[in-house]
């Protein structure tokens, strides 16, 4: 029997329980596991360095587990056995991504567009379902008018917003305005273009 | 007058609402715990609640039965394990570009990761460090284990 399945058979045999645990603490390095993004797509996570050495190695399919800790690290498929138990849990303890709920705006204003009655108790009702929740209130624009105008626009219909969520009567200490002027535009436009969709303003609960 | 009192009480929150100042610490917050779980801040242990604010080069830290998960304002989530130590080396995040660098060490334990806007703004944007190994992240969802 070659070293090596001597140490495969003592990672399954059951003898005795302290002899197993040291046996499976002894088949347990240091690993990385990679998994699909949540929506079904394939990540990567690349190695960089191992004991100081620095290379590149991209792990980029996913539910394959790579130990690292050695040279040229090898990635296999976790199989049919998926993930162990603990990290299964650990995966399953994830907050869950970031709500969002969205607000249009009346041109060039901070006035909410018609429509935009309701999003405030909406976000109102998910608060419960999200303990420690922290709200980011982001601000955009359209593409009508200079970056630097649009900064200030979408930083004022943040304000505006973070001040009607305090006003009717949420944490300050859980909110924070940003103005992201016309840098993410929802709908794809060319400079000086008035729309709809992208005049808004976009609270992200996480 | 209390409505007066009240929007004057309003615009001083607001002020610390955008953001912009050096004094915006916080980085992220916890949102669960279980068992025991300690956050070390310049060397004193804190015991997290949900909604506890995480400031960057703070050390996670979990017992035997320990668990905590953590959301940051650049949409990453960590997930920690049991007997775990983590460190957040670095984080550096501007809010109106959403771009920043991430570097989180996992000393021991395990971690499940999900990537957010810092992993997305530049290649290895977003690293995690094991005792051997350093980690570029490209995105999204991975565990790290290291025993």
């Amino acid at each position: 029997m070659t070293a090596r399945s001597m140490v495969g058979r003592l990672c399954v045999h059951p003898i005795a329980m302290t002899v197993l645990a040291t046996a499976l603490a002894g088949c347990a390095g240091p690993s990385l596991v990679l998994l699909d993004d949540e929506h079904g797509g394939n990540g990567a996570v690349a190695v960089l360095e191992t004991n100081g050495s620095a290379g590149e190695t991209v792990v980029a399919t996913s539910n394959t587990r790579t130990r690292l800790g050695r040279a040229n690290p090898v990635s296999r498929p976790l199989g049919d056995g998926g993930l162990k138990d603990d990290e299964q849990a650990l995966v399953e303890s994830l907050p869950p991504e970031a709500l969002r709920f969205i607000i249009y705006f009346i041109e060039g204003t901070t006035r909410p567009a018609p429509g935009s009655e309701n999003v405030i108790e909406a976000v109102r009702g998910y608060l419960p379902f999200r303990p420690g929740a922290e709200i980011q209130v982001t601000g955009h624009t359209d593409t009508v008018g200079s970056d630097d105008d649009n900064d200030r626009l979408s930083q004022k219909r943040a304000m505006s917003v973070a001040t009607a969520l305090v006003e009717q009567g949420f944490d300050p200490e859980m909110l924070s305005a940003v103005g992201r002027g016309e840098r993410e535009l929802i709908v794809p436009t060319g400079d000086n273009v008035a729309n709809a969709d992208n005049r808004r303003v976009e609270i992200i609960v996480r | 007058m209390i409505r007066k009192l009240f929007l004057s009480f309003i615009a001083i929150s607001l002020a610390a609402l955008a953001g912009t100042t050096p004094a915006f610490a916080e980085i992220g917050r916890v949102k669960s715990t279980q068992g025991a779980v300690q956050i070390i801040r310049d060397g004193k242990a804190f015991t997290p609640t949900p909604g506890f604010k995480i400031e960057a080069s703070d050390v996670v830290q979990t017992g035997k039965t320990g668990r905590v998960s953590m959301a940051f304002v650049d949409n990453s989530r960590f997930a920690v394990g049991p007997n775990s130590r983590i460190s957040v080396d670095s984080f550096d995040y501007d809010r109106t570009r959403q771009t920043g660098s991430f570097v989180t060490r996992v000393e021991r334990g395990s971690m499940a990761v999900v990537s957010g806007q810092i992993a997305k703004s530049k290649k290895d944007a977003m690293q995690v460090r094991t005792p051997s190994s350093l980690l570029g992240v490209r995105g999204t969802r991975f565990i790290v284990n290291v025993p």
